[in-house]
């Protein structure tokens, strides 16, 4: 189907949804999408009221939540299938150039500026939609938008006891920490036994200084790792050549740091990933722990964690060497259309978009106490909802000098790789931080070597995105 | 050749030809399919990778791969560990429930139920039984005074914990192929010995153990192939980890397929595994009848 | 050596009792054969002896001790199974080797052991050879030199010859009855087959279910059966039987039926009361043709003539009442003939209809 026929069938959409409303107040009456997603804060509360889009359009929606490891695979699967079984996809933003580059994806870019008004594209925080995008073509559009920072126990940051044992230890203020050396000292500083004191309180089982993920299951310890590298001042590529460069200085240095985090650790750290980190932070057993902002609306939720029912959790954005912000890597969770469905099928699932990501469906759920992590500067930006959701606050800063994630074809490789080849340095496996680096980046780029110059620095490149254009 | 011999082959062949299809479609033709991919590049995940014929590469790949060694390795250390667990326990156990005692026939059948489940879901409840903090075994031992251990998050542990599993689960296997053995052994050559006074140490090794040689052989056979492929409880409780602690073989190719999306190299490493274990088990029964021969 | 003696030994499962009471007494060198239908519990009569059965009530004592609680291995016994129970994975020598393995023998004395049983049994040439790799009649001589090696002082034999056939049965009996002699060891021997019984046996110990019958010679047990059991299953052709009422002859009793009348034996008279019901038995070959004129000659019937080379059955009839003579094979008459056949005096059994027992 060519380009005018794609449009026209377009604008006939438009026109019908718009101009007949009286005729067909339903315009996709019977049409049925199923969108392949994550069980997790993006995707859960939307999934339990999806009736509602379909008394509005008639489209019913059916959405699979998968767990993280393993869901891209299935993306995977499901993109190089000819036949395919979901209209929708749910995209974590580093899967883009993978996905795009196999043209699995739908071309958001004409659909976002003809509804620019409709989904408050000026609403949206800039660095989101460039994160969804490739090769400067949108191909998915931010449901969540996030960024790494830390969560830690106000609570205990506020103990006038723990606060001067802190000063008497390390000369300083205790306070969130703004350079990895605080946050190594922090995590040090709270790590108790089993029958140590705690803010006055006898431990009934041992507390953890931190929590980060170790393990290697999908790559979780890269999660942390790279913005932590980032904030050591590294980055991913070798902008001459388009070949993995994370063998430098900053990057063994975010991996010896994160070793040396280990001991402050629960036993257990070579397993942490995803909720099983998040869950020590939830369960108020750890003092810090940094990760990606998906769950930390759980940490405000007394009915889906514990610790704001016995203290309280304050965030901060990820430190750096010197306690000057350095630009953070930003990421979000996406929705996407699938290229190979059907025009009806990719109208109904724009519009499934569209409402999903609203600001209305957004504030909604952040008054009900579901303040999923933002890419709406009005959301973020609210200070009522600010107050109930303080993590809204480093969010709308950090998102400010943010820059982006990961997005490269080959990411999957990466993420295995580093993922696998870290994690045996965190167990001690492999001797040293430069060994396990110089290792994973010898693996990515025995594949991307094989490519000309061109090729690799085009997939580095990140193109500005169009729809952003005027 | 005589008259009815040639008579009989082509009923036999007549007989055989619905299993000869249902065997092309299910499983000679994917091991074709895979043949045709270990000589390709073939990327699932990445269509603009031409698919092209690269030789012999992925097999060199492989065979010059420092994890797949190492996966080869942490294989054939988890065989050796599971089978020899299993055949021990698995002969204990069977000599003890088929001897005639009250409750045996109660205690058998509950002695089966591991090898009842799908290795996905004895995967999942070991899960639960090793799962660091909240875990049933780290409660356990806690009430009687030892640390936590971190069963599956540790390299020391890991390997361990899925032997266990493993072990758990096809003990019975092993107890009930033996166990069925025993109850085929006639009885007389016992009352023979125990007249004669022979000790039940030497019964059992030289009345017991040879006859059910030919056996154990068997279940032994059908377990190292089981073993060689394992999968499915590691990929539950570790995914192959920490680290590369508990990577298989058949992890190692589950990667490379749907990880890295490299069909060809997958290919590749099942080839080069399913040589390996064909040219190991044949050794491994050549000897054993051999020494069968011989005695 | 050792005597052998059961008193009142009972056996049974659970509530099933199976032998009731057995008194016997074997003395040492003696050779004693339980012979009895099939299920008449000589088998369990045997393991008991063994010690692979408990006994459940009496005491079997072994060269005067009491061994009821005694392990197997303890009772100075060997036996010899009926499915031969040879290790099917071991050479004919590892087999005795084995059974030799407990006393704990230097290699010497277990090699002498072997080669001289190997060499009464005809084993020799068989010693490298497995179970599978024999005939049944090589078996068999195996299982009983697997038994012989451990010198036993008594030795219990299980049917041992129900698996062979009739030929080699005839010569393994011979051989088990030479060694016998030679040996000179009590041996307790089980059949249901009364010509091993007959043959082998210094007293025949009879069985019907878990009761002894009779206990006696071979002689004994066929010329003066105790009982109906006794006299019908000893025997072959067995005995015929005739339902007959006592009466007051001329002189003195006579036994008389529909079909015949005949006077009863002179030494039993004294027995015998007018209108008793008697049972007259007399074995086939006690049954003759009569001379022309003999008096007392009973006329009966040829039904089918059944020849045997030496001998002929005849199967004859009078009236309602069939009986057998056995009859050189040159007398036999045509089927369908009538024949006047007499009885010898001294093969007249009485027995008393009601109880069974001999007069
Ligand atoms: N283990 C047992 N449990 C219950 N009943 C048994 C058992 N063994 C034997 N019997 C019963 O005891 C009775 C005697 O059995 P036994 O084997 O001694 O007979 P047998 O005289 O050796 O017969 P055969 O000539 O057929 O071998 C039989 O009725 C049999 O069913
Ligand atoms: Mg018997």
């Amino acid at each position: 189907m060519g380009i005018w026929n794609k449009s026209l069938l377009a604008a006939s959409f438009v026109a019908m949804m718009c101009g007949s409303a009286l005729a067909q107040d339903k315009p996709f009456e019977g049409v049925q999408l199923k969108m392949l997603g994550i069980g997790d804060t993006s995707v859960t509360r939307l999934a339990k009221i999806t009736s509602e889009f379909e008394e509005q359009t008639g489209a019913k929606v059916q959405i699979d939540m998968l767990p993280y490891p393993g869901l891209i695979d299935k993306i995977i699967i499901e993109a190089s299938s000819d036949n395919p079984t979901y209209q929708l996809l749910w995209v974590d933003s580093p899967w883009v150039g993978m996905l795009g580059e196999a043209g699995a994806l739908q071309d958001l870019t004409d659909y976002a500026k003809r509804d620019a008004a409709e989904i408050g594209l000026d609403d949206i925080i800039p660095v989101q939609l460039q994160e969804n995008s490739w090769q400067g073509a949108l191909l998915a559009f931010p449901a969540s938008g996030m960024i790494w920072h830390v969560n830690y126990r106000q609570d205990l940051f506020d103990n006038a006891d723990e606060k001067a044992a802190f000063k008497a230890k390390y000369s300083y203020d205790l306070a969130p920490p703004s350079t990895w050396q605080q946050f190594h000292d922090i995590a040090e500083f709270f790590t108790r036994k089993k029958g140590d004191k705690l803010a006055g309180k006898v431990l009934e089982q041992d507390f953890y200084g931190n929590a980060e993920s170790y393990s290697r299951v999908q790559g979780a310890i890269t999660h942390d790792y790279f913005p932590i590298m980032r904030g050591f001042g590294g980055d991913y590529w070798d902008p001459a050549t388009g070949l993995c460069a994370m063998t430098g200085e900053p990057h063994v240095k975010a991996a010896e740091f994160m070793k040396s985090l280990v001991p402050f650790n629960p036993p257990d750290y070579l397993g942490l990933m995803w909720d099983i980190q998040s869950g020590y932070m939830e369960r108020g057993e750890t003092a810090l722990s940094g990760y990606w902002s998906v769950r930390t609306v759980r940490l405000t939720n007394p009915e889906e964690a514990k610790l704001p029912s016995l203290g309280k959790a304050g965030f901060s954005g990820g430190p750096t060497v010197d306690g000057k912000p350095q630009p953070t890597y930003t990421g979000a969770l996406s929705f996407a259309i699938n290229a190979k469905v059907s025009d009806q099928e990719k109208e109904a699932a724009w519009a499934f978009i569209k409402w999903g990501t609203s600001e209305k469906i957004m504030r909604r759920l952040a008054d009900e106490g579901w303040g999923i992590s933002q890419f709406r500067k009005s959301i973020l930006s609210d200070p009522a909802l600010q107050e109930k959701y303080p993590y809204y606050k480093v969010l709308l800063d950090t998102q400010a000098n943010a820059r982006r994630r990961i997005f490269h074809p080959f990411y999957a490789d990466v993420e295995e790789n580093f993922g696998v080849e870290l994690s045996k340095y965190m167990a001690g496996e492999t001797a040293t931080a430069q060994e396990a680096l110089n290792n994973a980046c010898t693996a990515v780029n025995s594949r991307l070597s094989m490519f000309p110059v061109e090729q690799r620095l085009r997939w580095i490149n990140d193109a500005p995105v169009t729809v952003l254009q005027k | 050749m005589g008259y009815v011999n040639r008579r009989n082959r082509t009923i036999a062949g007549v007989f055989l030809l619905p299993t000869v299809a249902v065997l092309f479609l299910t499983t000679i033709y994917p091991m074709l399919y895979a043949l045709y991919l270990s000589f390709r590049n073939y990327d699932l995940a990445k269509p603009f990778i031409p698919r092209i014929f690269v030789g012999l590469a992925n097999f060199q790949e492989v065979l010059t791969s420092g994890p797949f060694m190492h996966s080869m390795w942490i294989t054939f250390k988890l065989m050796a560990v599971t089978l020899t667990f299993q055949f021990v326990i698995g002969v204990g156990l069977a000599l003890l429930v088929t001897q005639r005692l009250p409750g045996m026939a109660a205690i058998r059948t509950l002695l089966l139920i591991p090898m009842m489940i799908s290795p996905v879901i004895v995967g999942l409840v070991w899960l639960f039984i090793y799962f660091p903090e909240l875990g049933y075994l780290n409660y356990f031992i806690g009430l009687i005074g030892i640390n936590p251990i971190p069963w599956i998050t540790s390299t020391q542990w890991a390997l361990t914990a899925i032997a266990i599993a493993d072990i758990w689960q096809w003990t019975p296997f092993v107890m009930m192929g033996t166990a069925a053995a025993l109850q085929s052994l006639s009885p007389e050559p016992y009352e023979a010995a125990l007249i004669d006074g022979n000790s039940r140490i030497d019964v059992f090794l030289y009345v017991t153990l040879p006859q059910l040689k030919p056996v154990l052989i068997s279940l032994l056979f059908l377990r190292a192939i089981d073993a060689f492929k394992i999968y499915d409880i590691i990929f539950v409780l570790t995914k192959g980890g920490p680290g590369d602690a508990t990577e298989t073989i058949a992890l190692y190719i589950y990667r490379q397929s749907f990880t890295f999306w490299r069909m060809g190299v997958g290919a590749a490493a099942s080839f080069v595994s399913l040589i390996i274990i064909s040219v190991l088990i044949t050794l491994f029964f050549k000897s054993m009848q051999k020494s069968a021969v011989a005695r | 050596m050792a005597s052998v003696s059961l008193t009142n030994v009972v056996k049974a499962f659970g509530a099933f009792k199976v032998v009731h009471g057995v008194d016997l007494d074997i003395t040492d060198g003696e050779f004693v054969v339980l012979l009895g239908p099939s299920g008449c519990g000589k088998t369990t009569t045997l393991r008991m002896v063994a010690g692979l059965e408990d006994v459940s009530g009496g005491e079997i004592c072994i060269a005067g001790e009491v061994i009821n609680d005694r392990p197997p291995k303890d009772r100075k016994i060997a036996m010899v199974f009926q499915n031969y129970a040879l290790y099917p994975h071991m050479t004919v020598r590892q087999n005795m080797e084995f059974a030799l393995k407990p006393q704990k023998l230097s290699k010497a004395e277990v090699d002498a052991k072997i080669a001289g049983v190997a060499g009464m049994l005809g084993l020799d040439a068989l010693l490298q050879r497995k179970p599978a790799q024999l005939s049944g009649g090589q078996r068999q001589r195996v299982a009983m030199a697997r038994a012989m090696v451990r010198t036993p002082e008594v030795f219990l034999f299980d049917e041992p010859l129900s698996n062979l056939d009739a030929k080699l049965r005839t010569q393994v009996r011979m051989e088990i009855a030479k060694l016998h002699k030679q040996l000179g060891t009590t041996v307790i021997y089980v059949t249901h087959d009364q010509v091993e019984a007959m043959t082998l046996a210094d007293k025949i110990v009879i069985m019907k279910d878990g009761y002894i019958e009779q206990i006696g010679s071979p002689e004994e047990v066929f010329a003066h059966p105790k009982n109906l059991f006794v006299a019908t299953f000893i025997g072959s052709p067995s005995m015929n039987l005739f339902r007959m009422t006592v009466e007051r002859g001329d002189k003195g009793p006579v036994l008389s039926s529909a079909a015949f009348t005949i006077a009863a034996p002179v030494d039993k008279s004294g027995k015998l009361t007018p209108g008793q019901a008697v049972t007259l038995g007399i074995r086939p070959s006690d049954v003759r043709l009569a001379r022309a004129g003999e008096p007392g000659a009973i006329e009966a019937r040829v039904e089918v003539v059944e020849y045997l080379g030496v001998e002929a059955l005849v199967d004859l009839r009078v009236g309602t009442q069939e009986f057998i003579a056995q009859i050189p094979a040159g007398e036999r008459p045509a089927p369908d003939e009538t024949v006047k056949v007499v009885f010898n005096q001294a093969g007249l059994h009485l027995f008393d209809s009601e109880s069974g027992q001999a007069l």
